[in-house]
């Protein structure tokens, strides 16, 4: 049921992204609003859905472990968060996409910025109902912890304001070379990739600190060089490199736009790549 | 730039490229680069398995270029220690301007100086006084009035204190750091394997290292539990009683997640195992016939009637929640040789080739293996880490802004504001 729920709002995406691009091609103001009723829409059916796994799974850990009184239930509530395996992040990240683009965006998410932010959530989406096993499983030892909640919630948003920064910085680079009046000008694209790269610097920035914080209580070591916290150090130093480039060297606009290309690089192998080509303490993911 | 103003004196060129921002980026990517290399080479590893991963050139190239534990090795530290010292540069170089800066409220000689947006003059009847102040209260809430020389200066002035933000976030950045450093040299960090009803005084620190507790610590019973059989692990529980002098002092629970805390050290829940106790005893059942086998772990015994080897390798107290198991390796007479875990509460998988292996006891203890630490530098780091907060706050999300609005009298008698 709630699956299909899920299926349903890829297809409300998908039928976004190709709203946004006509509307684009088409010059048409009215198909933009259309599209972007229909992106509120999506958001409003995905966070229903996201609230129904969560609902699932609790149901599932309350008949393994009952919970007696309110501090247990709400303790069970907040450790089955739909955050807890590779299937539940990627329909998280695919949610985090269009909710923090029409936060910080607001009225520049529309158009090509639009289709490519519908499209990633599509692609998201896709994969993990075709690629991923969706089953609900009980939560493994290691995973029981209120950090679970605020570190995931934290790194996936980071991630997502990364990847609105890559869009801006994608349709910067295309701007540049093919301008279209149509499109945000160049000055309005700079802008808003270094509001979404501040944005992500400061969620990743918690994502690691959570997650310091819970390796401390889990493993009793902060930091233990695992490629997940490698590769976010990693990540991090390269948009703290893009921040200061800007802010101290006033480096604006094209080099900017690939520094941010070079980032989200590093937070797709992060998300990606570390869990399928390197084995670590974050492996539960896949 | 002021700050140039105040350093008037001729900066010597090392100065100058340790608080460059140049610096500072060239840093940060060669770290990253260096942080890839050390996601990709297997770190902490014995040097044979670099030998056959990478072939004897590169093998011994990578362990003696220290590349095997590269975060430890000048290739990280060095870096490291340049942007630390770039770091430190930065903030002598502009923290107390910026101290001074956020310190020093916006006053109405200073509001003079600020670039003019826009003139408004009133007809000399009008004392603008009140349509001022409500438009004032409404577009830019509550701030301050000053009279300077027969002029009214109406101020406000927000996110005075941005310019401390970096200043925070790089001290934040120091102290974490410095956490580290005093976690390597002040810190312990060891590991104490216990049998169920077990006491240890002592804990290893390396392979062949031990240090004293200062107490003792027992675990009085180590529990596995699963979700239900073949499902996954719910919960490792180390029941752990502390003594001191041989008296009991306190009890406590140790879980994954859940450490505990007991004479300046923090026990957590790292790993466990079962250990057999004694021969694990089968039933060989073949046909109407049975037979008893008693089988020591790791000691091949020869079956009855030809049948072959058999070896018991490991024990597991509770085998993914299907309770006690053996696994066994079975060497026909004919054939290819089978490896088989054999379960106590489930004989219907006892079967190979022709022959079926009931098992009838296997006695088994658990054991628990805690990662025991002290971290003084703990505390450093998280004060690092809750000091980046306001630091980012202010640096990024509070712009400063300053308004000032100057009222004065012209010669007119009229009241024009600016």
């Amino acid at each position: 049921m709630i699956s299909q729920l899920f299926g349903a709002v890829m297809l409300i995406y998908l039928l976004v992204a190709i709203c946004f691009l006509v509307a684009e091609l088409w010059a048409s103001p009215r198909l933009q609003d259309v599209g972007r009723a229909m992106l509120w829409l999506g958001l409003g059916v995905h966070t229903a859905a996201l609230i129904g796994r969560w609902v699932d799974n609790y149901q599932v850990a309350a008949l393994h472990t009952p919970a007696a009184g309110l501090g247990a239930t709400l303790r069970l509530i907040v450790l089955h968060a739909p955050l807890a395996n590779f299937y539940e992040s990627l329909i998280f990240f695919a949610w985090c996409l269009p909710a923090l683009g029409l936060l910080a965006f607001r009225r520049h998410l529309r158009g090509y910025l639009g289709a490519l932010i519908a499209l990633l959530s599509t692609l998201l989406l896709a994969y993990a109902s075709f690629g991923v096993d969706s089953r609900i499983k009980p939560l493994m030892p290691a995973l029981k912890s209120n950090w679970l909640l605020v570190h995931v919630v934290t790194a996936f948003l980071g991630y997502a304001a990364f990847a609105l920064a890559f869009g801006s910085a994608i349709l910067y680079l295309i701007q540049e070379r093919r301008p279209r009046p149509s499109l945000p000008s160049l000055p309005v694209l700079d802008g808003l990739i270094y509001r979404t790269t501040v944005l992500g610097f400061l969620l990743l920035t918690l994502g690691i600190i959570t997650g310091a914080v819970w390796a401390e209580t889990a493993w009793g070591r902060y930091w233990s060089w695992d490629p997940k916290e490698t590769w976010s150090l990693i990540t991090w130093f390269i948009y703290a490199a893009l921040l200061h480039a800007r802010l101290l060297k006033g480096w604006h606009g094209r080099r900017i736009a690939w520094l941010a290309v070079l980032g989200f690089m590093a937070v797709l192998f992060t998300y990606f790549g570390v869990s399928f080509l390197l084995s670590g303490m974050h492996s539960y993911l896949t | 730039m002021s700050a140039t103003r105040i350093h008037a004196k001729p900066k010597s060129r090392l100065w100058k490229t340790l608080t460059s921002i140049r610096l500072t980026v060239f840093v940060l990517l060669i770290l990253a680069a260096v942080a890839v290399i050390g996601t990709v080479v297997p770190q902490g590893q014995p040097l044979n398995l670099y030998l056959k991963l990478y072939g004897q050139g590169w093998g011994e190239l990578l362990w003696g270029g220290g590349f095997t534990h590269v975060y430890f090795s000048p290739w990280f530290l060095m870096p490291l220690g340049l942007l630390t010292l770039n770091v430190c540069a930065c903030i002598v170089h502009g923290l107390p301007q910026a101290v001074k800066r956020s310190f020093r409220q916006l006053s109405g000689e200073a509001a003079l100086s600020l670039p003019e947006r826009g003139r408004v003059t009133w007809p000399a009847d009008v004392d603008p006084h009140a349509a001022i102040t409500t438009v004032w209260r409404r577009e830019l809430g509550p701030g301050r009035r000053e009279t300077l020389g027969g002029q009214e200066i109406y101020l406000k002035e927000q996110g005075r204190f941005r310019p401390l933000g970096p200043y925070l976030i790089h001290i934040a950045l120091l102290l974490i750091l410095a956490g580290g450093v005093i976690g390597k040299f002040w810190g312990v960090e060891g590991q104490v394997a216990l049998d169920q009803g077990g006491v240890a005084s002592t804990f290893h620190t390396g392979p062949k290292t031990t240090k004293p507790l200062h107490f003792q610590v027992r675990l009085d019973k180590f529990q596995v539990a699963y979700y239900g059989p073949g499902s996954m692990p719910k919960e490792f529980r180390s029941d752990l009683t502390f003594l001191k002098n041989g008296q009991q002092v306190s009890r406590a629970t140790c879980r994954v997640n859940e450490p505990v805390n007991f004479g300046g050290l923090t026990f957590y829940q790292a790993s466990y195992g079962s250990e057999a106790t004694g021969p694990v005893i089968l039933k060989m059942l073949q046909g109407k016939q049975s037979e008893d086998l008693e089988l020591p772990l790791w000691r091949p015994v020869e079956l009855p009637g030809g049948w072959g080897k058999m070896i018991a390798m490991r024990v597991d107290g509770n085998f993914q929640g299907y309770g006690p198991a053996v696994l066994l390796a079975y060497k026909p007479s004919q054939g290819k040789p089978q490896v088989f875990w054999a379960l106590k509460n489930h004989p219907e998988f006892g079967e190979q080739a022709g022959l079926r292996f009931l098992v009838e006891s296997i006695p088994f203890a658990y054991y628990s293996v805690l990662q025991v630490r002290r971290d003084p530098g703990v505390w450093w780091v998280y004060t690092g880490f809750l000091m980046f907060l306001p630091g980012l706050y202010l640096a990024f999300f509070r712009p400063t802004e300053r308004w000032a609005l100057v009222l004065t009298k012209t010669a007119q008698g009229k009241w024009e504001a600016r």
